[in-house]
């Protein structure tokens, strides 16, 4: 857009415009009528354009509703549970909530149509009960409204799916966790953030209100970054462990492609390397349950650009009720904010850039071995974490390495049980603290912050009597690039090898 | 056929109206060609050194809405002389990508939406 010469004096062939799209506008499907959208460089009419979305939506979806993966011939669509969807506000979600929709609820036929050739529009419906889930967090983040409620008036316009909403702070009310049949849980249990080993004592008072112990646990974070981490894994295990109350077999998120190397790009930033595959799909069995139902996660978005979505969402005429910011207020973006205005102006100038990220973080497999899951966001804890983790801590004396090895005969510890994320999210200190994070910080936890319910509660937890410290592990290099925390200025290098010849 | 005015629908989606008085849907009118004079003197600095005269087009539209239309905020709406990253702009349902951007000429009965994906998802 940097030249405005005429182009009969050649000024373009000097200096070429970036052009967003391949060959001509043309349909590249039809190759009939006029484009109407660019995805990607390619050019689709409207109609065309309809098809290649829900086709996206279907291909992600649909061979993983099936207990068993299918092949590339489609069997019946037969889940063994119901669906639980995760509303966030955005347009992800709406887009999300649409297709599901249109496609199982009530079989819109002007787009859901057979493969194949043969027309046989399906009317039946895929999953029995359908509840579209919204966690509130307006109450734990200052200056974010409620916006449950609108939300609510969008979702009663859909007759066939249920609405449930909740709210952060379930994840420490624990007569909401003891109600759903869940392993008791102990609500006097706390970690001391402010120590490295994240000891645990059994002294805070049972009664604290859920909304306090939520409000503890987040002023407690060490940094603004550690506060949409900490968030999202709530909100994620909320959903997670209220699929599995309902009986759901499935939990879809209205996570995008460009929402997809977001939270790759940031997650790696932030030493989340060891769950790039789980931040794509995941098959969750919970720390605590031991029928040995598993819920699968899907995005069936994980395709499709934010871009897409908007024309979608436009078309459609869906409406947008939006989302908060999780901000620590008085603080500077942290790593998230930066990851996606990063990732937003990268897929504006460099469109195909984002897809690669995806699939490239697809490709990667994780070193090292698991160690059980994490207590607090249920993914799975890499081997020798810990031991690395003391080795660099430039606290960590030799005295408190050998406490931390005989941490489950002395105070117990939470570190050992934690991902890397988790740990660092917890413990990781920035160069200064970020102010208070609620005006009123009353200290009701002694110092103690509460934790939440599926933490007090994990078997892992409470049975693990012991902790073995391999004295001869030694990461290698591999892993200390998957889990070293990247600073911003190092972010553009990451991503570098993605950036394409458009 | 030249006109002095274009008559011109404004359309908003994902949120963006939030920005412009939360209404949706604006009917403008706007000169069919940049006028000499700038509406606003801090247009001079970026687009105003265009040359006036020449057509009214989407991007003299954006500062049009700018200086008309916008209550708040113009980085979440403008940004280096084009939308901001994450805002995307269809001409009578067609991506402007595919009709040259910015420089696309405004005609009289045009409908120009821009769409926000910034609310994440
Ligand atoms: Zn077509
Ligand atoms: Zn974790």
């Amino acid at each position: 857009m940097a030249s405005c010469e005429n182009p009969e004096n050649g000024a373009d062939a000097l200096m070429p415009r970036t052009r967003k799209y391949d060959k001509s506008k043309i349909c590249v499907k039809c190759k009939e009528r006029h484009g109407n959208i660019v995805a990607r460089h390619t050019v689709y009419c409207r109609e065309c354009f309809i098809s290649f979305f829900t086709f996206k939506f279907r291909r992600a979806l649909e061979p993983y509703v099936n207990a068993k993966p299918d092949g590339p011939r489609r069997k019946a669509l037969k889940p063994t549970g119901n669906l639980l969807i995760g509303y966030s506000g955005g347009i992800g979600s709406a887009v999300l909530m649409d297709l599901v929709y249109r496609h199982y609820v009530h079989p819109d036929s002007t787009i859901v149509t057979s493969e194949g050739g043969k027309a046989h529009p399906r009317n039946e419906r895929v999953w029995e009960k359908i509840t579209v889930c919204y966690v509130e967090v307006s109450d734990a983040l200052p200056g974010t409204k409620d916006r449950t409620t609108e939300i609510q008036n969008v979702i009663d316009q859909m007759d066939g799916v249920e609405f449930l909403p909740i709210r952060l702070q379930d994840a420490f009310d624990f007569a909401w966790w003891n109600k759903r049949g869940f392993c008791p849980s102990d609500p006097t249990l706390g970690a001391d953030f402010s120590d490295e080993l994240l000891q645990v004592q059994a002294t805070l008072t049972p009664d604290i209100p859920p909304l306090t112990a939520l409000r503890l646990y987040l002023a407690s974070l060490p940094t603004a970054s550690a506060l949409p981490t900490a968030v999202q894994t709530l909100v994620r295990l909320l959903l997670q462990y209220t699929a599995i109350s309902m009986n759901c077999s499935h939990l879809l998120l209205g996570t995008s492609l460009t929402s997809l190397a977001i939270s790759l790009i940031a997650g790696i930033s932030q030493g989340g390397g060891f769950h790039v595959r789980e931040e794509a799909q995941e098959e969750w069995l919970p720390n605590c349950l031991d029928t040995g139902r598993a819920v699968r996660i899907i995005r069936p978005l994980r395709e499709i650009g934010m871009k897409e979505c908007g024309v979608w969402a436009w078309w459609m005429h869906l409406p947008i009720v939006g989302r908060e910011k999780w901000h620590w207020p008085g603080t500077k973006p942290g790593i998230g904010r930066l990851t996606k205005d990063f990732i937003i102006g990268l897929e504006k100038d460099y469109p195909s850039t984002v897809s690669t990220i995806v699939r490239t973080c697809g490709k990667l497999a994780p070193k090292g071995d698991t160690a059980g899951k994490c207590v607090i966001c249920e993914r799975p804890v890499q081997t020798g974490v810990q031991e690395w983790k003391a080795r660099i801590a430039i606290r960590a004396s030799q005295d408190e390495q050998a406490t931390w090895a005989n941490s489950s005969t002395m105070t117990p510890s939470l570190a050992p049980y934690l991902c890397y994320v988790c740990l660092t999210t917890f413990t990781s200190k920035g160069a200064r603290a970020p102010p208070p994070l609620y005006s009123d910080d009353s200290d009701l936890g002694h110092g103690l912050s509460p934790l939440p319910t599926w933490t007090t509660s994990s078997r892992l937890f409470r049975a693990h009597g012991t902790l073995t410290v391999t004295e001869d592990i030694t990461p290698d290099e591999d892993e200390f690039t998957v889990a070293r925390k990247l600073p911003r200025s190092e972010m553009r290098d990451v991503v570098k090898e993605f950036l394409l010849d458009e | 056929m030249s006109q002095s005015t274009l008559s011109i629908k404004v359309e908003f989606g994902g949120g963006l109206e939030l920005l412009f008085s939360n209404q949706r849907s604006h009917k403008v009118s706007l000169p069919s060609h940049v006028p000499t004079a700038p509406p606003d003197a801090n247009t001079t600095s970026e687009q105003g050194k265009k040359e006036s005269g020449r057509p009214a087009d989407i991007t003299y539209l954006m500062y049009w809405m700018r200086d008309n239309l916008l209550k708040e905020r113009e980085e979440l709406f403008i940004e280096n002389g084009t939308v901001r990253p994450g805002i995307l702009v269809l001409v009578n349902d067609t991506d402007w990508e595919l009709e040259g951007e910015g420089e696309y000429v405004l005609q009289d009965g045009d409908e120009i939406v821009f769409i926000s994906t910034l609310h994440g998802g």
